[in-house]
């Protein structure tokens, strides 16, 4: 399974990524309070595609109304939060840019709880989330990209200070809802989780994770612009700042998404990629599609964790961090380090 | 109708001073024009100015005759192409990667590089000699390697003008050559090349045109020989530095020497010399070719010059493949200069010069 020279994904690794998703989503189904065995698993499918119901509606109804959603839900945000943070770090030629680290996340999630407390419906929220979100990444942006858009530290420092000014507008609108109800919605929906996937919600957020997943997979290769100097971006032929405008707008777009459904998960869009690209080096034609599946696995397996783990359900970013930051450093010590 | 033309190009940055005044240059295909002058004299800036990557105060680019900035950016770049100084060049990809990037103008927004944009990648680096580096990541390469990566990727473009800015700058004494050979090389075969230099003596080793740049934004643009004197460097760069000549066994070629900085005084004057250069004198120029692919060169010098000519021969040596030419001219001693130095700069030959 060595690379190939042109940066494609050889067969092998095609495959591997296609039936992953689906082989974790499969176990995933079975897990649970209720156990079910993988054969069952596959009786309800069946019958759910024909159109029939299958023999126990127990065992139906967990599996298609209240995990199906759920693993659907987890996949789209695994696959969203890291095929947007491996575009956010090409985008500014930076390892450690992420929704997280640009202040996209903190914006979508103070935009999603300035809609909770202003009592909007979902479709309200998620709209304020994108709002915020965008205009969070503007403002690091703004703040960030000078002459000297090489220099590392500076969209991420500023990103830090964007994050945290939202983080700070996150809390007022804490301290200013009402303690009874509204308080411990914001906070619990903060610290992250998938509970909350129906088909309702599924049909509100999905479109616009899919239609940026889509997206990036079809400009990969035109992604390996994106870490180039100004200057080598123009003589590239290719309409660079569209590109870039692009990029940013559908990265945000499909983070807010992410955030607004399930709260601020972190670092699924530093992990992911980087670790893609430790496998795969930084073509995008193969890290795209490998940040989608593994991304999307990931996540299953963290959200399969948090819900069957102890009695009580486990926040998703609690689990993440816990996973990621062991994980993140010794894939970082040794790998002995990465270059955008 | 020149390949490449900037008309009376000036250029300011906000608020700076203006550091192009009226720079005109022509470039034909084929040709190496050497930019020189002294740190802050707007070298980068004339290259970015000249692709449209800043935009001219007054003036303009001309690439046929047609303004540069009216032409769509993806016809452009397939045209021109960019080598950008290593250090401000993107290095996450391996070298095969990266020239790849340099068929983007050709490659669609939802498509990847086909197999036909792989064989051109293939075929560039081979005959950069560096095939052996195809799969290694562009930062753990050094910096010659680098540089000749991104002149891989910018011929990987097919393009007919090449700009490269100080390409051989940090590089060390071999490398420098590997660079440089290599822009000889491709010109050779009809690209026209475009470089920026701190040394005045690559310029003269390697460029048929010159153009030289001031701090005051004054610009002196010709033949090498005539752009690069010890006069000139003295005032664009305020030291004292003599051009000398080193035979070696194939050619005599031009060097260099600065002698030291030049006293205030001394800078200010500004009365060029009265040329010595223009009586008639009587001179013979012989030229072994290695092989023949470079006869279409030498004769094309040899029509241009064609009104110095009295009298010509060639020889094919037929067991060995190699040909001699030897030609008598008469004429002014400046244009015979001019002649053998153009003759220098054709690579694979041997070319020495006696005057009378």
């Amino acid at each position: 399974m060595s690379l190939r020279r042109d940066g494609r994904l050889g067969a092998v690794w095609i495959l591997i990524l296609i039936v992953l998703p689906f082989i974790a989503a499969i176990i995933a189904l079975g897990i649970g309070r209720m156990s079910i065995s993988p054969g069952e698993v596959f009786d309800v499918l069946r019958a759910a595609l024909a159109g029939k119901h299958a023999e126990s509606e127990l065992i139906e109804k967990t599996v298609m109304q209240l995990r199906l959603p759920r693993i659907i839900l987890a996949c789209l945000v695994g696959a969203g939060l890291s095929v947007s943070g491996c575009a956010f770090q090409s985008l500014f030629a930076n390892p450690l840019a992420t929704p997280d680290t640009l202040g996209v996340a903190s914006g979508a999630a103070f935009g999603a709880a300035l809609g909770i407390l202003l009592g909007f419906d979902l479709i309200g929220i998620q709209l304020m989330g994108l709002a915020m979100g965008s205009f969070a990444v503007a403002l690091t942006w703004l703040a960030g990209s000078g002459k000297d858009r090489g220099g590392l530290s500076y969209i991420v420092l500023s990103g830090i200070m964007i994050g945290s000014l939202f983080s700070a507008l996150i809390s007022f609108v804490k301290f200013a809802a009402d303690a009874e109800s509204q308080l411990p919605a914001i906070t619990y929906w903060l610290m992250g989780g998938l509970d909350k996937a129906n088909y309702r919600t599924l049909s509100l957020g999905a479109p616009v994770i899919v239609a940026g997943v889509v997206l990036f997979m079809l400009i990969r290769w035109r992604m390996n612009l994106l870490p180039l100097s100004d200057d080598e971006a123009k003589a590239s032929g290719v309409n660079i700042r569209l590109l870039r405008g692009i990029t940013v707008v559908a990265a945000t777009a499909v983070t807010a998404s992410c955030v607004t459904m399930c709260g601020q998960v972190g670092w699924v869009g530093l992990l992911i990629p980087h670790m893609c690209r430790m496998l795969f080096g930084n073509n995008h034609l193969s890290i795209v599609p490998a940040s989608v599946s593994f991304g999307a696995v990931f996540m299953i397996i963290v959200d399969t964790m948090a819900r069957s783990i102890s009695a009580a359900e486990i926040p998703v970013s609690i689990l993440t961090a816990m996973i990621g930051a062991p994980f993140f450093i010794i894939l970082m010590r040794r790998s002995g380090g990465w270059r955008i | 109708m020149s390949l490449l033309r900037i008309e009376s190009g000036s250029f300011a940055y906000k608020n700076g001073p203006q550091i192009l005044k009226d720079i005109n240059i022509e470039v034909e295909p084929g040709e190496i024009l050497a930019v020189l002058g002294p740190n802050g004299a707007g070298k980068t800036t004339l290259l970015r100015c000249m692709m449209d990557m800043l935009h001219w105060q007054s003036g303009r680019s001309l690439l046929d005759g047609e303004d540069i900035r009216s032409i769509p950016a993806s016809k452009l770049w397939r045209r021109m192409a960019y080598v950008p100084q290593a250090r401000s060049a993107a290095v996450s990809y391996t070298a095969f990667q990266t020239v790849l990037l340099g068929r983007s103008s050709r490659i669609g927004a939802f498509s990847a590089p086909s197999g036909e944009d792989m064989k051109v990648a293939e075929r560039v680096m081979d005959r950069l000699g560096i095939s052996h580096l195809a799969d290694k990541p562009c930062y753990a390469i050094s910096g010659g390697e680098l540089q000749m990566v991104l002149i891989a990727r910018a011929m990987a473009a097919e393009p007919e003008i090449l700009v490269l800015d100080e390409p051989e700058s940090n590089l060390d004494f071999k490398n420098q050559l590997i660079v440089l050979d290599a822009m000889t090389a491709l010109a050779a075969e009809g690209v026209a090349c475009i470089f920026n230099t701190h040394y005045p003596a690559h310029a003269l080793q390697r460029a048929g045109k010159a153009l030289m740049l001031s701090k005051d934004g004054r610009s002196i643009f010709g033949d090498t020989t005539s752009v690069v004197t010890e006069e000139n460097i003295r005032r664009a760069f305020g030291v004292d530095a003599l051009i000398g000549e080193v035979e070696t066994p194939h050619n005599i070629m031009k060097n260099v020497v600065a002698v030291g900085i030049s006293g205030e005084d001394q800078a200010k004057q500004q009365e060029i010399p009265v040329s010595d250069k223009d009586e008639t004198i009587l001179a013979s120029i012989t030229v072994i070719m290695r092989s023949n692919d470079r006869a279409d060169l030498i004769n094309k010098a040899f029509r241009e010059y064609n009104h110095l000519l009295i009298g010509r021969m060639g020889l094919p040596h037929r067991r060995s493949e190699k040909y001699i030419i030897s030609v008598m001219l008469e004429g002014p001693a400046s244009d015979i200069e001019a002649l053998s130095h153009r003759l220098g700069l054709i690579p694979d030959i041997s070319v020495k010069t006696t005057y009378e």
